[in-house]
């Protein structure tokens, strides 16, 4: 296992009566893209404060390489943050934000330079080191923002929703810079953003929060494919939501049955038949086909055309209204509202939620 | 275009008020170019005799560098002051900072006679009346709502993650000042800095109270020239401060019109 950067233990941060970080407990290995991603209010941006130390923790502690830095000041931590609103500072030059850090460090001067120019590279920015912040578009400035924060070799970078102040087109460009950047350096990110398509494309492995709790962490690939409950399988990506009820089962093989058509859902772990379980099912995993073709006959009511893809909207009287996600350029049905339709899924389709969640 | 009645009406109104603001200010214009020798309109002919009078009056000249040097002095310490008051309470922005903030504009509130009356009180047991000491403490105290209220309307366009940002970046808390609060608040430290001249130079009624003999400004001069002797120099000394304004507000326009 490689060796944490960080160990977050028991973190707990209130306000007043309200806990927006009820003991969070994380392991940032060195080096690694760490996602922190929820709603507004899931205590992503609480968590990202705590460990760059401007909200003290009410209750916990954490550690940089063992050593306690809890109640360290922001300025003794060593970390580069980047901010959303991009923060550079308006009265000096691009050269001289991405100076200051390392003159705050008393730098000789001959290296300050050397490194002011490695760093306005590394972001492609080399003909504004002169310029004013405010001359610069959006995208320039959080670039000078990243060279700025990662002039002084920081031990992990802080990003606090960089991107989401940017133009969709930017932001898919800066995200594969932003990787590109980690790759090169090697340095540990903590991201912070509420974005799922961002969490997913960039992150070695994210946290997903809600109400300053933990739901699930994970690889991307883990977490989209195997949500452990409902509010992760419909905050990432899209997700049917069943009840399904049991009618047997040998070893992890269920057999599950909606108004008399059985089918098998693959289950680790204790069910009992008879008992319901709820399940969630992508909506790319479901196939259409003619009537009578499929496992379920069900009806379109409407299709939502999307370019390279389309959402179908199906009807069944059992499971209600289902989204069914398929490529346009994929020959065979095409869903019309108000046509019969059926469809199905494999047997690993079906993911089985922790009850309650 | 038609001019309506209505219209000719408001216009009429406006300049009236508008003359009414004014011609009290400028009748000093011709007062102070009398050729009499007490307050009143020329009669012959038009004399700068009152100008040199100033000019070579000793009391003058004395009661003027007195208010200009107190002016600066209560600039530089009402701005020091103020501007701290104001970062700090930024830095701080809860409750308390907020009842703080209250509690600094009060001597705008508090009309100048009640204070005047405090400070000689006060005065009279710290040892401080008929001192420059005394003036400049008093007038520093007055001026030091002016300076913290334009220092926090320059703050208050201040980002909260650009000193954040300072010291993630390895900052103290005083180098983030330095670097980063301080240069947002300068256009305020300015303004803040002018006005509390102009409150210091222009300020009387704490003057009368609080001194004597030995302290005399440039509005107690034209007070006690008014009292003791109408004489024509005061007309000659509004003159000069009116033109003054005049030129200090047209550089300013000018100026801001050149920046925009």
């Amino acid at each position: 296992m490689p060796d944490s950067i960080l160990t977050i233990a028991d973190a707990t941060k209130r306000y007043g009566p309200v806990n927006a970080l009820d003991r969070v407990n994380l392991e940032v290995e060195e080096g690694e893209f760490l996602t922190l991603l929820g709603p507004s209010g899931s205590g992503k941006t609480t968590l990202l404060s705590a460990i760059a130390g401007f909200a003290p923790l009410s209750e916990g502690r954490i550690d940089l390489r063992g050593r306690d830095i809890t109640g360290e000041p922001p300025e003794h931590r060593d970390f580069g943050m980047v901010f959303q609103g991009y923060a550079l500072f308006p009265t000096m030059t691009v050269r001289d934000n991405i100076a200051f850090p390392l003159r705050v460090r008393k730098r000789p001067t001959a290296e300050i330079k050397k490194r002011v120019e490695y760093c306005l590279g590394l972001v492609q920015m080399e003909e504004f080191a002169d310029r004013m912040p405010t001359q610069m578009s959006g995208g320039q400035q959080q670039r000078i923002a990243l060279a700025r924060a990662l002039s002084f070799e920081p031990q992990v970078l802080l990003l606090d929703e960089p991107l989401s102040a940017l133009d969709k087109k930017l932001r898919a460009d800066l995200q594969w810079e932003l990787k590109s950047l980690h790759d090169k350096l090697g340095v540990t990110f903590i991201y912070v953003t509420h974005d799922q398509d961002e969490a997913l494309s960039m992150s070695d492995r994210v946290v997903i929060l809600k109400d300053g709790r933990i739901q699930q962490e994970g690889v991307p690939d883990t977490l989209y494919n195997h949500p452990r409950n409902s509010f992760v399988a419909d905050f990432l990506g899209k997700s049917n939501f069943l009840d399904l009820p049991v009618s047997a089962r040998e070893d992890d093989a269920l057999t599950c049955s909606i108004g008399g058509t059985k089918f098998p859902v693959m289950a680790p772990g204790a069910t009992a038949t008879g008992d319901v379980l709820k399940v969630a099912l992508r909506p790319e995993r479901i196939r259409l086909g003619q009537p009578g073709q499929e496992m379920l006959d069900g009806t379109v009511r409407q299709v939502s055309y999307l370019g390279e893809r389309c959402l179908v909207m199906v009807d069944h009287e059992d499971v209600g209204t289902l989204i069914v996600s398929q490529p346009t350029w994929k020959a065979g049905v095409t869903p019309r509202a108000g046509l019969p339709v059926s469809f199905g899924w494999d047997a690993d389709a079906c993911v089985v939620l922790e009850p309650g969640g | 275009m038609k001019t309506s009645g209505f219209r000719i009406f408001f216009m009429t109104g406006a300049w009236m008020v508008l003359a009414f603001l004014l011609l009290p200010i400028l009748v000093v214009i011709p007062v102070s170019l009398t050729d009499t020798s007490y307050i009143g309109l020329p009669k012959e002919g038009l004399s700068l005799q009152h100008y040199a009078a100033y000019f070579q009056d000793p009391r003058w000249m004395a009661a003027t560098w007195t208010s200009i040097w107190i002016g600066v002095v209560v600039a530089v310490c009402a701005t020091a002051l103020g501007t701290a008051f104001a970062i700090g309470c930024w830095f701080l922005s809860d409750r308390a900072s907020t009842v703080a903030r209250w509690i600094l504009i009060t001597p705008i509130l508090v009309p100048p006679v009640v204070q005047s009356l405090g400070f000689y009180r006060f005065w009279v047991t710290l040892g401080l009346i008929d001192t420059n000491t005394g003036v400049i403490l008093a007038h520093t105290l007055l001026a030091l709502p002016y300076v913290s209220i334009s220092v926090f309307a320059a703050l208050a366009n201040l980002d909260r993650r650009i000193p954040q940002a300072a010291r993630s970046l390895g900052a103290s808390v005083w180098q983030t000042v330095r670097a980063v609060v301080l240069p947002a608040a300068m256009p305020g430290m300015v303004t803040g800095g002018i006005f509390a001249f102009i409150v210091s130079f222009d300020e009387i009624v704490g003057v009368l109270f609080i001194t004597v003999r030995n302290v005399s400004t440039l509005p107690k001069k034209i007070w006690e020239g008014i009292q003791e002797d109408i004489d024509p120099t005061i007309a000659s000394v509004a003159t000069m401060l009116v033109m003054l304004t005049l030129v200090v507000t047209a550089i300013t326009i000018w100026r801001g019109r050149a920046n925009a």
